[in-house]
């Protein structure tokens, strides 16, 4: 058999070669004996006619169709790559046996141009197919790094930034009393849709693979609109420094505006004295004839009437009708009287007869109310009357003509305001027609403008000249505003708007790289570490050639770094979800990739059952995920053995601002009145006796019990909120804790709760559920983090568990592949399309055992055996995170009891279910690390060696190098892994060292024009 | 719950969610299906749909609310209903879907069209592509979806282009026109206004030059970035040009706008509001501009202005909700004369579809309408019940018209919820995904089966 393939194989090489002499070109298919043997030797076996594994078939290789033939040639050049092929088991080629093999498959594909290797090595999801011991050995450290010349598409972190700083939008909080700007709050006035998302996945999103699609570019079309719209409309109207030149096109046109405004305004409001001046007694029979509009009398009926807010027009109606009456009231007047001298007012004046109907029916039923608003929102102050003041001679007299060219008889007040109107508007059209298009200086210098404020740089010359001829064609078809608003749809459309580009440029070294420019630098380290373009000093430095080292680099970094002045929202949805604050002073991506390295936050939209949570879960899960931010923050900032203390710490914020001396003092406000009423008979208290302690009261304030104002009175009721406080304090004080966690007895009642650090209200205290901790039996602690127990590390928090699990069980699969893929480098294929990734619902046995049964056979369990073991040792917690050592085995059939709909916070809601044993038993494998691979008890053990190994301390570091690059690592980049990790040793644990030596690195400060595989 | 395979199969079809909306590539049957989806505020009473010819055992057994369907020709229809009678063989109420996943109280939201809890309306809330859009997907048009609203703040009506409940995407808030003259501006532009379709199609002319020129300098995979920016120039402006072809069959059927709708219409009253939307909702679906609408008829917050009996009031629906009455008149009175209001919208449109012809028949053979609450059952609802009113043509893939249709209560076997009613039409119409939206927790913590379309709705 062996014989009659290699006779195939080679007679159709040497065929091919010999109509070979006389062709130019390369042949199309050639297989050299030595490829021919290694394929024999090591592949054909399982691959030819009769034994096709997993349906490949190579004995008929040259006889395929091209097509045909490159798909199998990409399969193989990837089997190979990876090592998937030949299986382990079987006889594994020489180190040069596989190159050799790779590249006679490369050259194949190269051909036809037909690699898709390259381009997946390229993807998120293939990052873990360098190998890692390579990587990390030294062999490969004397490559020369580098990244190629690239546009990076903007992120959707950068779009909002882009936008905001464009349209000066500012959005302020009060952040430990003070008020701050803040980065990341992108509730703009203008209507923009974010194009730009990442993938949801965990780990590293940002990548520079993606590219602008027809979907993002449509939707920038519709943002570039309504930015451009707002650009010149709002603010440049606001300020006049926004944009001069354009502010300078539109002079004639504003000045014009602002005559006609002042005349329109004029005759608004004062046309009654100008035409009697003008007309005299005319002017009476000019008037059309008045005739009062039929309104429909209200019904007497028992119906409940609407109250007043929900019956009166509107603000813009109310101030309306207030002048009219206030102008019209006569002493002795019934309301029925007013009434229709207004009516008639308005009738004159020309309003929409609806408008009028409307105002009727609103003074003749609510005429009382009405009063009483006049009075109590001081309308009489706040719209004084208007005192007539004409307009300057030479504008009355126009006024006066226009009047007199367009008034008729029974023309009502409005027509004859908007027939003038419409004559000086013309005029003015004209005039500016007349006048010619804006000087092309005036247009370059609005391109310069418009550079500065789109682009953050100055056009060229030559940009200039074709700008200045766009933006006249645009100019003479659609006016001054609709132009200048097309010229920026224009230049927000461009690729330099929506990519970041980093090219190299100067003399390329001698390993054919170049230097990124200053420029493209400058938005490299400023993106690397915020989603904001270069601050001032660092756009200085590369303005003024000092950005152009190793050292300029490092010292731009390390300013950044430790840079404490600008505050970030970490995630809007958060800060959403119970007010809970979510802010950072730290380099946001900092944090950011170690939130999206973990994913916690991808717990946010898993849809879960308060009932089986036993409490409040939507309300507590936006200050779960606050807080695993803040525990994230606080290794941060100490930046001592960032990994290690991230991945074994015992210490977690529970219910806590971040604030210890704030957190300490509400605590101890509540055991200060506990202490004060516990022994006095407060359960039987009446009013006198809760004067006797006045003083106290006052100083302490509870919710509710103002001492002023202590009778009962409709829903207030002080001696009902006293005691309710009390019973709620003395449930968490009275077996003796040290401390109560500060909420009022009802969370959401949050005036005398403790605050969050943006000064709202600090709720959802049953947070403390994730942890199994009781409200009521707590001794809370005033400065965090604390020790909680039965935890180790960010992979106990319950965010993270819940992130990974499903919706109402716990998922050790999708727990051991984050392990594999994020800590250990590890790689886990794809799930084959022939399975059905279903456990089977079975409410008699536990979850594990039910995955077992249908993933430890043979077949699944080469994949599932390097994600179960390590996700085993997490079923002693459950699908909350909550420690376990019974599993409930949720199913009608096993409830035992059933817990209560609807209680205080601190009671537990779950209903009861027959149980059995956890099994958290797992293994550890892949560490590299004889003394750590092996098996664990439970995950607190597993997540005690994984911080231990060198290989999850260098997985964490590669997974920093993709986030921080935006790419994949490669073998060239060796060098700049190895000394990031050094960096990280050598400082004790330095997350910022890690950064500043990938950010100083040559991957990072060299580019090549073109990318070589 | 999801397997790998139907996964992978409706994945791919998801995948498009940003991609350009094509053109209707010629389908098998001809004509494309249409789907309006009509959203009220303030929810839909299940005892209001209820026939009032019901026999006894009926009425109880839909007081029990105990599954049970009724063909409707027997029956009559309650009186808010009438404005539709003539349509009683293409009517279908369906009573018993929850929307517990959904957001329920006073406001929904995006999260009524995609059966998840949207956060009080946060964009990061929007877990997923809205139905419509979905469907959309499956029925690519020009516009590719439509959506337009009538909701103000209680005192005036929102005008101009403005924030939108449906969701193109992920964390993604599409928008909607707000008053008639905008909505008719901007759908019908390329024949109303052919300048400014001009001036947009001479700026992507410049900036696809601009992209090539810089393309030219560059190769591989960063060539490949600049090559879709252009491709993506290049789409729109081939969707430009299709929409100039279409602007004879535009013109043709161009609505007749009246100026009291002119600068956002602040005095049109809120049924002249209503007609005219009707035109143009009617008139994009006819144009081909779009084979989906989503329309907010009404929200709490939209003023009702100039209805029959209450010319003069101002009311605010949220007010009727607590039971205010105006002008002596109750609130529910007054409630009722808004959905009598809605059902002669409801019945224009479906009168206007059956009397465009298509194929062999008439635009409404290919056509469901739907007309829901966006929150549930009543004005604080909880959403254990949220009343469909549907209107579906002959050539629907939808088993249903002419029955009333009451489906197992919440959380009770064989309970529905909105998810169920979204993945039967996504699978009727083409997409297999397993269950679209999240699930209702109560059905799930029970361990009833909740996946998959309504079976008995799929034509066999």
């Amino acid at each position: 058999m062996i014989f009659s393939h290699r006779k195939n194989l080679l007679t159709f090489c040497l065929g091919f070669l010999a109509s070979g002499p006389g062709l130019s070109a390369a042949p199309e298919f050639s297989l050299t004996p030595r490829t021919t043997d290694l394929i024999e030797n090591y592949c054909i076996d399982c691959h030819e006619d009769g034994s096709s594994k997993g349906g490949i078939r190579l004995d008929n290789l040259p006889g395929l169709s091209l097509d045909a033939r490159l798909d199998l040639l990409n399969k193989m050049q990837e089997q190979l790559h990876f090592e998937e092929m030949p299986p382990r088991k079987k006889d594994q080629p020489a180190e040069e046996e596989r190159a050799e093999l790779i590249s006679w498959i490369s050259r194949e594909l190269g051909k036809h141009n037909a690699s898709k290797l390259e381009d997946k090595l390229r993807m998120p999801d293939y990052g873990n197919y360098v190998n890692h011991d390579k990587l990390f050995s030294g062999e490969y450290a004397h490559l020369k790094p580098f990244t190629p010349d690239r546009r990076w598409l903007i992120s959707e972190f950068i779009f909002d930034a882009k936008f905001n700083k464009l349209l000066n939008h500012k959005p302020f909080q009060t952040i430990d009393g003070k008020r701050e700007f803040v980065i990341g709050e992108n509730n703009r006035r203008v209507n923009l849709t974010n194009p730009f998302l990442l993938p949801t996945n965990t780990g590293v999103r940002y990548y520079d693979t993606a590219t602008l699609n027809g979907g993002h570019l449509l939707t920038m079309l519709t943002n570039a609109k309504n930015a451009a719209a707002y650009m010149t409309g709002h603010l440049a109207a606001r300020d006049r420094n926004y944009l001069p030149s354009f502010n300078a096109i539109m002079a004639e046109e504003d000045r014009h505006n602002s005559i006609l405004e002042s005349r329109k305004r004029f005759l608004d409001n004062f046309i009654e004295p100008v035409l009697l001046e003008l007309y005299g007694k005319k002017h009476q029979s000019l008037l059309p004839e008045f005739k009062q509009l039929s309104v429909t009398e209200a019904a007497e009926t028992e119906t409940k009437k609407a109250p007043f807010h929900a019956a009166n027009p509107g603000k813009e109606e109310l101030v309306i009708i207030f002048r009219s009456m206030r102008r019209l009231e006569k002493e002795g007047d019934t309301d029925a009287q007013l009434i229709t001298r207004c009516e008639r007012e308005w009738f004159y004046f020309g309003h929409n007869e609806r408008k009028i109907q409307a105002r009727v029916t609103f003074l003749r039923n609510y005429m009382e109310e009405w009063r009483q608003q006049i009075e109590q929102h001081k309308y009489d102050e706040r719209n004084r009357r208007f005192d007539y003041k004409p307009l300057p001679e030479s504008e009355m007299h126009i006024v006066g003509t226009t009047i007199r060219k367009h008034r008729k008889k029974g023309d009502r007040y409005q027509t004859i305001i908007e027939k003038c109107m419409t004559d000086w508007r013309q005029g003015f059209k004209q005039e500016r027609k007349e006048a010619g298009p804006p000087a092309p200086e005036l247009v370059a210098k609005l391109i310069e403008e418009l550079f500065a404020k789109i682009y953050e740089r100055k056009p060229t010359a030559k940009e200039i000249a074709k700008y200045q001829a766009l933006t006249g064609n645009y100019l003479t078809s659609l006016g001054n505003l609709k132009g200048v608003q097309k010229l920026i749809q224009t230049l927000i459309l461009q690729s330099e708007f929506v990519y970041r580009n980093e090219f190299g440029s100067g003399e390329p070294d001698e390993h054919g790289r170049r230097m990124l420019t200053p420029r493209d630098a400058s938005y490299a380290i400023s993106y690397a570490l915020t989603d904001s373009s270069p601050d001032e000093e660092l756009a200085k430095a590369a303005a003024e050639g000092r950005l152009n080292s190793r050292e300029d680099y490092a010292r731009q970094v390390i300013r950044l770094l430790k840079k404490r002045d600008q505050f970030y929202v970490i995630d809007e949805a958060v800060q959403r979800l119970n007010e809970t604050a979510s802010i950072t002073d730290l380099p946001i991506r900092n944090l950011r990739f170690f939130r999206e390295f973990f994913g916690y936050q991808k717990m946010l939209p898993i849809f879960k059952d308060r009932k089986r949570f036993g409490g409040d879960y939507d309300g507590s899960k936006g200050r779960l995920v606050g807080e695993a931010d803040r525990l994230v923050e606080h290794f941060l900032k100490k930046d001592r053995n960032v990994f290690e203390e991230l991945l074994t710490t015992e210490k977690f914020y529970v219910y806590h601002s971040g604030d210890n001396g704030h957190m300490t003092a509400a605590s101890d406000r509540i055991r200060r009145i506990h202490e004060y009423f516990k022994d006095k008979d407060w359960q039987n208290f009446e009013k006198e006796d809760l004067l006797e302690h006045k003083e106290f009261l006052a100083e302490v304030k509870m919710r509710g019990v103002n001492v002023d104002e202590l009778e009962k009175k409709g829903r207030r009721n002080p001696i009902r909120e006293f005691k309710r406080a009390l019973t709620s304090f003395a449930i968490r004080l009275d077996e003796g804790e040290t401390g109560a966690a500060p909420y009022v007895s009802f969370p959401a009642h949050g005036k005398y709760n403790a605050d969050t650090r943006t000064g709202r209200r600090l709720q959802s205290p049953e947070v403390a559920k994730f942890y199994n901790i009781q409200l009521d039996k707590w001794n809370y602690p005033g400065v965090q983090p604390a020790k909680v127990e039965h935890r180790k590390g960010m992979l106990t928090h319950p965010a993270w568990l819940i992130a990974h699990a499903q919706n109402t069980e716990t998922d050790p699969v999708k727990r051991g592949k984050w392990i594999r893929e994020k800590l250990l480098a590890g790689t886990i294929p794809d799930i084959p399309i022939t399975v059905e990734a279903q456990i089977p619902e079975d409410h008699t046995r536990t979850l594990r055992h039910r995955l077992a049964g249908v993933t430890e056979e043979k077949y699944c369990w080469r994949c599932h055996q390097r994600m179960n073991p390590l996700g085993y040792a997490f079923e002693m917690f459950d699908d909350f995170g909550r420690f376990r050592t019974e599993e409930a085995l949720e199913h009608p059939d096993n409830l035992i009891k059933k817990g209560p709909d609807k209680a205080e916070p601190h009671v537990d809601l779950r209903d009861t279910y027959k149980t059995l044993p956890v099994n958290s038993k797992g293994s550890l494998e892949g560490t590299g690390d004889d003394k750590l691979d092996g098996e664990v008890a439970n995950a607190l053990e597993l997540a005690d060696r994984l911080a231990r190994s060198t290989r999850v301390r260098q997985s964490i570091i590669r997974h920093a190098f993709r986030f921080y690059m935006g790419r994949n690592e490669r073998l060239t980049d060796s060098k700049t892994l190895i000394d990031a990790d050094n960096a990280y040793v050598q400082s004790g644990g330095s997350f910022n060292a890690v950064v500043l030596s990938l950010l100083t690195s040559d991957s990072f400060l060299y580019r090549k024009a073109k990318p070589t595989s | 719950m999801f397997n790998r395979r139907n996964f992978l199969k409706t994945s791919a079809l998801g995948a498009g969610s940003l991609v350009l909306p094509g053109f209707s590539a010629p389908l098998a049957g001809g004509a494309p299906k249409r789907f309006v989806f009509i959203r009220k505020s303030n929810g839909i009473r299940p005892n209001e749909v209820t026939p009032p010819t019901f026999t006894e055992e009926q009425k109880n057994l839909d007081k029990k609310k105990e599954a049970f369907e009724v063909d409707l020709d027997r029956h009559e229809l309650p009186a808010w209903l009438q404005p539709i009678a003539r349509h009683k063989a293409n009517l279908s109420i369906l009573q018993g879907l929850s929307c517990k996943m959904s957001e329920n109280g006073h406001w929904s939201y995006s999260s009524v069209m995609g059966a998840f809890k949207s956060g009080r309306n946060s964009l990061s809330g929007i877990k997923r592509t809205t139905i419509d859009f979905e469907m959309a997907k499956l029925f690519p048009s020009p516009f590719g979806h439509v959506e337009l609203s009538l909701t103000g703040n209680y005192s005036t009506f929102r005008t101009g282009i403005v924030s939108g409940y449906s969701a193109p995407g992920p964390h993604q808030r599409n928008y909607c026109y707000a008053d008639p003259r905008t909505a008719y501006n901007e759908l019908f532009k390329s024949v109303l206004n052919p300048d400014a379709v001009d001036s947009d199609n001479a700026m992507l002319e410049f900036l696809e030059g601009e992209e090539s020129l810089k393309a030219d300098l560059i190769q591989g995979y960063e060539k490949l970035k600049l090559s879709n920016h252009i491709e993506s120039i290049d789409s729109i402006r081939a969707r430009n040009k299709k929409l100039e072809k279409m602007s004879g069959t535009i013109a043709r059927h161009l609505p007749k706008i009246a100026p009291i709708h002119d600068n956002g219409g602040p005095n049109a009253s809120t049924p002249e509001k209503q007609k005219a939307m009707t035109d143009i909702l009617t008139a994009a679906l006819i144009t081909g501009l779009t084979n989906v609408v989503t329309y907010t008829i009404d929200e709490l917050s939209t003023p009702i202005k100039g209805i029959k009996g209450n010319e003069g009031d101002h009311i605010s629906i949220h007010e009727l909700g607590h039971n205010g009455g105006y002008s002596g008149v109750p609130a529910d009175q007054i409630r009722e004369k808004i959905r009598v209001g809605h059902m002669e919208q409801v019945n224009a449109i479906v009168e206007k579809l059956k009397a465009t012809p298509e194929g062999n028949g008439t635009m409404f053979d290919n056509t469901v309408v739907m007309y829901f609450p966006e929150n549930g059952e009543g004005h604080h609802s909880h959403g254990t019940e949220a009343p469909f009113i549907i209107l579906s043509g002959e050539k629907s893939n939808l088993d249903m018209a002419g029955r009333y249709i009451r489906l197992p209560y919440h959380a009770t076997a064989g309970h529905k919820t909105i998810g169920n009613w979204y993945t039967t039409l996504l699978n009727a119409y083409g997409n297999p995904i397993e269950h679209y939206g999240d699930f209702d927790i109560e059905t799930a913590r029970k361990k009833i089966d909740q996946t998959g379309a309504i079976k008995q709705f799929m034509r066999a």
